[in-house]
């Protein structure tokens, strides 16, 4: 529907330090990570491995400090030069002074009202569309902490981005609502065909959202396996019921805690 | 409309026990006065009353003068504080600098360097202005050095995602959040800038508060000394009302919540 550049992640040898008082922490080591343009791709592991670091990497708010990252042809920063590079932090960090629409106009306010990269959905379309009518001059603190993290979402889909970064976006949303929101998300990235990468701790979303699953294991974070997830597109919630998604599912909590610990199918269950 | 009602009866709800503490006491003073038990330093409030009553143009000749002064003194120093902690904060090499300047500017003891400055630059308002923007500027860096630098990180890191320019993140990030610092600094600053053109005044003014007052010290005219008072507590209590009428429409975002952290 749209022409829009989607831009392959290319994540290579990557590491990443933190200095501490003293002592120096070993967040990423040797990360490798690939999303190919268009593709939906997600990073799962418990907290403290470093997959919100990882992302950070890619959105070119921090720089790795050893290996590189390419987004298409370029780097982080010519991606971002570019308003090429949409991100949904986990907390809404919505600006509190600004109305609803005002706050998901504001990516306007620094590309220019006319810029190119600006969605072809209206700002209006776009409200609705996170279930926010009714709700466009209210102020941050006037919403729930859910309502809140729609209008980031809808802010981060007013340009079209070539890359989609989701710091845990849903997190703070009930199941209902999450649900339909991943639903919409998946929607609207098919029909942008942007390259997308979702950071969360839902294995259930994970497979659901996916591709790739990609599974992260704490200290130093690494990268332990990938997932692919075969399941046709678009995607629906009858999916969540059939054995390839229960599959996929197992193969990702696998990864996570490794054969030995895996428990009766009950726990599926519990994962969404 | 309706709003506006409501606030004023809200107000009136909060306002009225201090509004009869205050008549109370005033009500105790004149008996106390009438029953010869007060001493001459403190008057009747009645013959303060009396002071306006026996020649209001004690009132209209000296009240314009400082509140034009203080006014002046508090705009202009407002206006400077604030370019210089705008400046402090995108320069971060001048920081330091800036702040110890404020300090130091406002560490000064006005009542002694005001008659050296009136020999250097003259007794005309100018300098009355000039010393009263010394007296209020503080508050106002300190607002805007502490509001600029409020926003928090990840709102930084959105616009840093967004490849906002520095001017673009000042405009859009930056100074709204500076709004609620700005106000505390300002309701400061106003009360301080009345104060500041009382003191500028003893300097050698010839109509103003500050100048009745002196006279009134002089004269042992006790009620004219505590009309000067008054004159100065209803200046500086109106400065202050109007900075938070004006705060009540800037911050429309804070009414219900908590200054952030």
């Amino acid at each position: 529907m749209l022409a829009t550049t989607s831009r392959d992640i290319q994540v290579n040898d990557v590491s990443m330090v933190f200095h501490g008082r003293g002592d120096s922490v070993i967040a990423l080591e040797k990360v490798n990570l690939n999303v190919a343009s268009g593709q939906f791709a997600s990073i799962i592991g418990p907290s403290g491995c470093g997959k919100s670091t990882l992302l950070r990497l890619v959105a070119d708010i921090m720089q790795p400090f050893a290996g590189n990252v390419r987004l298409g042809s370029g780097t982080p920063r010519d991606a971002r030069h570019d308003h090429a590079i949409g991100f949904v932090f986990q907390s809404a960090t919505l600006l509190p002074w600004r109305t609803v629409m005002q706050n998901i106009e504001l990516p306007l306010d620094v590309v220019g009202r006319d810029s190119a990269r600006r969605s072809p959905r209206s700002t209006q379309d776009l409200i609705e569309l996170v279930g926010l009518k009714g709700f466009e001059n209210a102020l941050p603190h006037q919403l729930s902490g859910g309502m809140q993290q729609r209008v980031a979402i809808a802010r981060a889909l007013i340009l079209t981005p070539d890359v989609l970064l989701l710091d845990e976006p849903f997190g703070a949303l009930d199941e209902i609502t999450r649900q339909r929101m991943n639903m919409e998300l998946l929607r609207i990235w098919s029909e942008s065909g942007t390259t997308a990468l979702l950071v969360t701790h839902s294995i259930a979303e994970a497979v659901f959202m996916s591709d790739q699953v990609h599974v992260m294991s704490p200290r130093p974070g690494k990268i332990t396996s990938v997932i692919d997830v075969p399941l046709p597109r678009p995607r629906t919630v009858d999916m969540m019921r059939t054995s390839p998604f229960f599959e996929c599912v197992n193969r990702v909590r696998d990864g996570l805690f490794g054969h030995e610990e895996s428990t009766p199918a009950a726990d599926v269950v519990e994962a969404y | 409309m309706a709003v506006s009602l409501r606030s004023i009866e809200r107000g009136l709800a909060t306002t009225w026990r201090p509004l009869l503490t205050a008549a109370v006491l005033l009500a105790l003073l004149e008996v106390l006065k009438q029953a010869n038990m007060l001493p001459v330093f403190l008057p009747a409030p009645s013959q303060v009353l009396n002071e306006i009553v026996k020649s209001p143009r004690l009132v209209t000749d000296s009240l314009p003068p400082t509140a034009y002064k203080a006014l002046s003194g508090f705009v202009i120093a407002s206006a400077i504080a604030m370019i210089a902690g705008a400046i402090a904060v995108l320069a971060r090499v001048l920081y330091g600098s800036i702040y110890n300047l404020g300090v130091i500017l406002h560490s000064i003891p006005i009542i002694a360097t005001a008659p050296l400055l009136a020999l250097w630059l003259g007794t005309g308002p100018q300098l009355q202005i000039i010393i009263t923007a010394l007296a209020c500027q503080f508050p106002v860096l300190v607002g805007t050095m502490q509001g600029l630098r409020a926003a928090d990180e990840r709102q930084r890191e959105l616009m840093h995602v967004l490849s906002a320019s520095r001017l673009q993140t000042l405009r859009i990030l930056l100074l709204p959040g500076a709004v609620p610092y700005l106000f505390a600094g300002f309701k400061i600053a106003a009360p301080a800038a009345v104060l500041g053109a009382i003191t500028a005044e003893w300097a050698g003014a010839e109509r103003g508060i500050g100048a009745m007052m002196l006279y009134a010290l002089f004269s042992y005219d006790t009620p004219k000394v505590w009309l000067s008072v008054l004159l100065t507590c209803t200046l500086a209590l109106a400065g202050y009302g109007f900075v938070v009428l004006v705060e009540r429409l800037a911050f429309y975002w804070g009414r219900d919540v908590q200054l952030a952290n």
